[in-house]
């Protein structure tokens, strides 16, 4: 029965990894809103924001809050610059063109960052500094609490940035009528560089959220990036609450899943659930705007 | 609410662009246009034009023309091509270049069975280096633990990769674009994570040593110069089998599926048998190119088929030009020595090789052999024209 007292501690952890992959996933929403390209270098904001956090607060040594500040800052011009340099030119490119140009990138920005801030793990000191906490039988690390906290709160406002301004109607127009978005006037080239900035500065803080916990390295961010990208598809590709729903899903099974088997397979699990949810049902839990129900 | 869906990659890369042939006859029809408007005696010869014909000629006749599926069997070029692999390690014996070579005929294997799937039906497959490592540890268990004769678990190891690759890409194949992409992705990252952790079988992380030579009724390819005439051979051999296929029915049939599968299942196609025979097809090349891999290199460990290898490959297939056969040979060549220059740089050598990848994708989105000719074609045009506008004859 010992197996059973490890499921609430490891629901608890899967869902502070589920708050990640759910910014994750939100970036890779947030891209595909406003243009139908899937920007496989996603993983790497998340690296770059702890990474720069990192050099920022060790090597230039400023205070913690103005350094993730600058952090996100600068990962957002990242963001805008890869759009410019990358993206654009390649606007009317076939898709396999795209995956490949922007895996091109990832890897530039993961072996760029370990050239410019070496090649070792590096950790941020968590937010606040008070000993783990006993909820009962589990130990909550307060980090955790902050992972969760900053996540909804970056929910609520990517939801009415996306919901409730014009600037995300007119992103989502860009993206599922391109015609009818031309003729009212919307630049959809501005869409998707400005829906690039917003998906990098969502990256970013969820790295700068997630070094505490764990360590983020160089090459750390292509499997993140991925499992984001996995649970967009399993929530339902194209949706905000598809993407939070598939990031929590897919962390607390992942997480649950080192209860019973070895765990050096975790990372397996996350494809394993990929092409089941593609094989069963592609558009998602949610259903997905994007995906026609009958063929796609 | 239902967006507009993708176009089939390859479409593009095939309607795009035009055969070298053809450009010449633009070239010569605008010239002689423009000359009559200018009340030029057509039959006068210039010499000028000896200019742009010549070099064009000669181009002609060094470069593969990129849209061959149409045209009937194999031409002289393609004897010239098969002596200068023959006769290229002879003159330049070289060990190095050798091995090199080597490395880059197992890659042309790999990339000739993607570019199939890819390139002429159409589809996206981020997950090739997986059948390659499967054809890869096949030879190597086969032939360590069972010492089985490494001709036979060549063919083993294209039968196991065809095989694994017929059970997945039922499921698999049901998707398009972005999300076969992604699946194909999830399937080699599967691979990898199984082959890092059950050490029984495969050695984990470590791999597995000491694999023989290839070697065919007692004749060992213990030497660069016997492996490079081995891996050439096989790619020959596959090269000369995927251009009767591609001008087969079945090739035919691939290009259809390509340009529309609602059309192509509406003319009774069957659209899901046609891709899986493909896929099934480049798994078995991987498979091959994979054992020949294992053979030569005598290791197999993970880290050879993780996805950067993928990109690498695909990135082959891509920048050779998709939709012909000559593409994916000239890519493995190509990015081979690429891999090869940059290895000089060390640490740099990752950033730089992305950053020529990026602008390759951005100046050459139909692969480098097409997009080049039709350079070539417009400059000496606008070159042509220019001289012209000069004397003031246009």
């Amino acid at each position: 029965m010992s197996l059973w007292t490890y499921i609430p501690q490891l629901l608890f952890s899967g869902l502070t990894i589920g708050a990640i992959y759910a910014l994750v996933a939100l970036g890779f929403v947030t891209i595909s809103r406003a243009s139908q390209i899937i920007n496989f270098a996603q993983g790497e904001f998340v690296m770059l924001g702890g990474v720069i956090t990192f050099f920022l607060l060790k090597g230039v040594k400023l205070p913690y809050p103005l350094a993730a500040l600058i952090a996100v800052l600068m990962v957002v011009l990242i963001g805008f610059a890869m759009h410019l340099s990358i993206l654009y030119p390649l606007r009317k490119a076939s898709i396999l063109i795209l995956i490949m140009a922007t895996l091109g990138a990832s890897i530039f920005l993961s072996s760029t960052s370990g050239l410019l801030f070496g090649t070792l793990p590096k950790t941020l000191p968590p937010f606040s500094s008070e000993g783990p906490l006993q909820l009962g039988k589990i130990s909550v690390s307060p980090q955790s609490l902050w992972v969760l906290l900053s996540t909804f709160i970056l929910l609520i406002f990517l939801y009415l940035l996306s919901h409730r301004t014009l600037l995300g109607k007119a992103m989502e127009a860009s993206s599922t009528d391109p015609l009818g978005a031309d003729l009212l006037g919307i630049s959809r080239n501005l869409m998707v560089f400005l829906a690039f900035g917003v998906s990098a500065g969502v990256g970013a803080i969820a790295g700068i959220l997630i070094t505490p916990i764990f360590f983020t390295s160089y090459s750390s961010g292509a499997l993140l990036g991925l499992k984001g990208f996995i649970s967009a598809v399993l929530g339902g590709w194209g949706k905000n609450s598809g993407a939070i729903l598939g990031g929590f899903a897919l962390g607390i099974v992942e997480s649950l899943s080192l209860a019973f088997i070895p765990s050096g397979y975790k990372d397996g699990v996350a494809f394993v659930i990929l092409l089941l949810i593609l094989y069963f049902r592609p558009k998602g839990i949610l259903g997905s705007p994007f995906i026609d129900s009958r063929r796609w | 609410m239902v967006a507009p869906l993708p176009l089939p990659t390859g479409e593009r890369g095939r309607v795009r662009g035009s055969n070298l042939e053809i450009g010449i006859l633009h070239v010569i029809a605008r010239e002689t246009m423009s000359s009559r408007t200018a009340k030029v005696p057509q039959t006068q010869f210039r010499k000028r034009d000896l200019f742009y014909l010549v070099p064009l000629w000669f181009i002609s006749l060094i470069a593969p023309d990129p849209y061959l599926y149409h045209k009937k069997g194999f031409k002289k070029k393609d004897i010239f091509y098969l002596a200068v692999i023959c006769l290229a390690p002879l003159i330049w014996s070289d060990s190095h270049f050798h091995h090199l070579m080597v490395l880059a005929g197992i890659y042309a294997i790999l990339a000739l069975g993607l570019s199939l799937f890819m390139g002429y039906a159409g589809q996206i497959s981020l997950g090739h280096a997986a059948f390659f490592g499967i054809g890869a540890y096949t030879t190597a268990i086969l032939t360590t633990r069972y010492a089985v004769p490494t001709f036979l678990a060549f063919w083993a190891s294209a039968l196991t990769a065809a095989l694994i690759a017929h059970l997945m890409g039922r499921p698999i194949l049901k998707l398009k674009g972005y999300f076969l992409a992604l699946a194909t992705l999830g399937f080699g990252e599967i691979f990898l994570v199984i082959v890092r952790e059950s050490t029984n079988l495969t050695g984990g992380v470590i791999g597995i040593f000491g694999i023989p030579w290839f070697s065919v009724l007692g004749f060992s390819f213990d030497t660069y110069l016997k492996q490079y005439y081995l891996a050439w051979g096989v790619v020959t051999g596959l090269f000369i089998f995927s251009k009767n296929l591609v001008r087969s029915k079945v090739g035919r049939a691939l290009l259809a599926v390509a340009a529309s599968e609602d059309a192509a299942s509406s003319v009774g196609m069957n659209v899901s048998k046609t891709k899986l025979e493909i896929f099934v097809l480049g798994a078995a090349f991987a498979g091959w190119a994979g054992s020949l891999f294992a053979c030569i290199m005598s290791t197999a460990s993970p880290e050879a088929f993780s996805l950067g290898f993928t990109i690498l490959v695909v990135m082959m297939v891509v920048l050779g030009g998709m939709g012909n056969l000559y593409g994916p040979i000239g890519g493995a060549l190509l990015l081979t020595w690429l891999m090869d220059l940059l290895s000089k740089y060390q640490e740099y050598s990752l950033p730089i090789y992305s950053v020529i990848l990026i602008l390759f994708l951005i100046f050459f989105p139909d692969g480098i052999g097409a997009r080049l000719n039709v350079r070539v074609i417009y400059l000496i045009g606008y070159w042509a024209k220019k001289k012209k506008r000069n004397k003031g004859k246009l």
